[in-house]
């Protein structure tokens, strides 16, 4: 008999967890390199649970339960800047950038010089070229960034271009599996990583965020709608079960 | 549920674009203005299953993990350093910048700040000045008498005095440029100051050694482009409606709970 409200709650639950995982997108709907996350559930069988005093064959009970969120790695808009800094990446590589001594590596191209000028992220991280950091002389401009990531400019009064460096692309074998550490970064987990040879990158171009705000409302809209219908559902097992009890209780005069 | 302050962040930091971008537009006209941009992080998330964890006793390797985020944080607010367009206005006195470097102001507490608004007066000195009416360095004082005063590529201020048929050269208005420009901190007044990530200032010559070449006569617009402001602020607002609906549905999941069973 509370089978229908156990199992209404292993759904209610794991639409929660759904609809915090669309939060989460809908709330990066503007940030740089944001790659969405999808839920995904499975069933779960509940071998104790038979139900077999029925003539015809058994049923199992099965709850739902998360099985994961699988991140949409698909190619986020660019969107011109201008900023000679700011650097896209089209395909399916990745900037290597220095947190505290480790590697990790962000989609987020919104690059900014540090006093010393180097290269680094918004928040100070080193960005990675294929010989350590990028580091520009005070007397630079123009700097252009190559397709393929190499960084050149003008010194000074030079009239041709001096090389600064080479902008780090890594590709991971399944980019799925790169774990979020929020601040638009990913640490590598169990994925592997070579360098990359196919992805180009953009200069004067952010890529943003590749949630789909459509499709999110649009998710969001069904998990509310079943979390209630399952709400609904309880209300009416419970209505049962009270008309139940009252009219087996009720004991004719 | 989670999901409500996921939304929250999500709305405090569309808040925040929407100010940025404002901020922008207000100063449209404003000469020497650099714009803003807002940067955003995801926040930190929660494995509630780990990526990569072992999920039986027979050694399978869970291949995606449940990762919940927790919303969305304001990084920064980074200038674009790019040239703005170079308006004429005739005036000996507007000096613009194209390429690298700031003017350097002397302000009255004996700093310096850094500007890219040309726009010069003469005080009651002859000096070159601001219109907050603080010199531009090196100082160049212009003798009340002295006519046809130009400005060079090199920012070398010449002047014809009366009985001269000769030019004479009053001085030489210099450019600073920073590593890192976009770390100077704004002021207000069109000025920036330097701090520890802009490094420190480099003195020189205009139109020499990647300096700007100054150009008399015009002054440099706000590099804002209006299109992509009113697009920007179009995306911020439906963004922020988006998170604000995240919201009602959370709300409206979380009071189909509490009236259940009453």
């Amino acid at each position: 008999m509370q089978n229908a409200l156990l199992i209404g709650l292993s759904r209610q639950m794991t639409l929660e967890r759904q609809m915090d995982v669309i939060a989460n997108n809908v709330a990066n709907v503007n940030t740089n390199g944001f790659k969405a996350d999808h839920s995904l559930f499975e069933e779960y069988l509940n071998s104790n649970a038979h139900e077999d005093n029925f003539v015809g064959s058994d049923r199992r009970v099965s709850y739902v339960q998360d099985r994961g969120t699988y991140r949409d790695v698909g190619q986020g808009p660019m969107e011109a800047t201008n900023n000679p800094l700011d650097m896209a990446i089209s395909g399916n590589a990745f900037f290597a950038v220095q947190v505290n001594g480790a590697e990790r590596y962000t989609r987020d191209g919104k690059f900014a010089l540090s006093s010393t000028g180097q290269l680094m992220t918004s928040d100070g991280n080193l960005v990675l070229g294929t010989g350590g950091p990028i580091v520009f002389q005070p007397t630079d401009h123009d700097i252009n960034v190559s397709p393929d990531g190499t960084v050149t400019v003008v010194e000074g009064t030079a009239k041709t271009d001096s090389i600064r460096g080479k902008i780090r692309m890594v590709t991971f074998d399944d980019p799925a599996k790169l774990i979020k550490l929020g601040a638009n970064l990913y640490d590598t987990g169990s994925a592997t990583q070579q360098p990359d040879t196919k992805s180009t990158l953009q200069q004067g171009y952010v890529e943003k965020s590749n949630v789909n705000s459509v499709g999110e409302m649009s998710r969001m809209v069904e998990v509310m709608r079943s979390y209630t219908a399952i709400a609904n559902l309880l209300q009416q097992q419970s209505d049962l079960h009270k008309s139940a009890i009252e009219k087996l209780a009720d004991v004719p005069a | 549920m989670q999901a409500l302050h996921t939304a929250a962040t999500g709305m405090a930091a569309q808040e925040l674009n929407v100010q940025v971008i404002s901020n922008n537009i207000a100063n449209l006209r404003t000469t020497g203005f650099k714009k803003q941009t807002a940067a955003f992080q995801d926040l930190i998330y929660e494995h509630v299953r780990r990526v990569g964890a072992q999920a039986s006793d027979q050694g399978t390797i869970l291949p995606v993990g449940v990762d919940i985020g927790g919303g969305v944080k304001t990084v920064g607010t980074p200038r674009s350093m790019t040239q703005g367009t170079l308006s004429q206005t005739g005036n000996d006195l507007d000096l613009a910048i194209s390429g690298e470097g700031f003017f350097k102001i002397l302000m009255p507490d004996g700093t310096y700040q850094y500007t890219r608004d040309g726009t010069f007066q003469m005080d009651n000195q002859g000096r070159v000045v601001t219109a907050a009416g603080n010199p531009v360095q090196p100082t160049i004082t212009i003798p009340n008498n002295a006519s046809g005063i130009t400005v060079n590529e090199q920012g070398q201020v010449t002047v014809t005095l009366p009985g001269s048929s000769t030019n004479t050269v009053l001085g030489q208005i210099g450019l600073t440029r920073f590593i890192n420009k976009a770390g100077l901190q704004p002021v207000g007044s069109n000025q920036f100051i330097e701090t520890t990530s802009s490094g420190t200032p480099q003195d020189g010559t205009a139109n020499s050694e990647g300096y700007g070449k100054i150009t008399q006569g015009s002054l440099e617009q706000a590099n804002v482009d209006v299109v992509s402001e009113m697009s920007d602020l179009i995306a911020a607002q439906r963004a922020y409606e988006m998170n604000a609906k995240v919201i009602s549905a959370a709300d409206q999941m979380m009071q189909s709970t509490t009236a259940l069973f009453r």
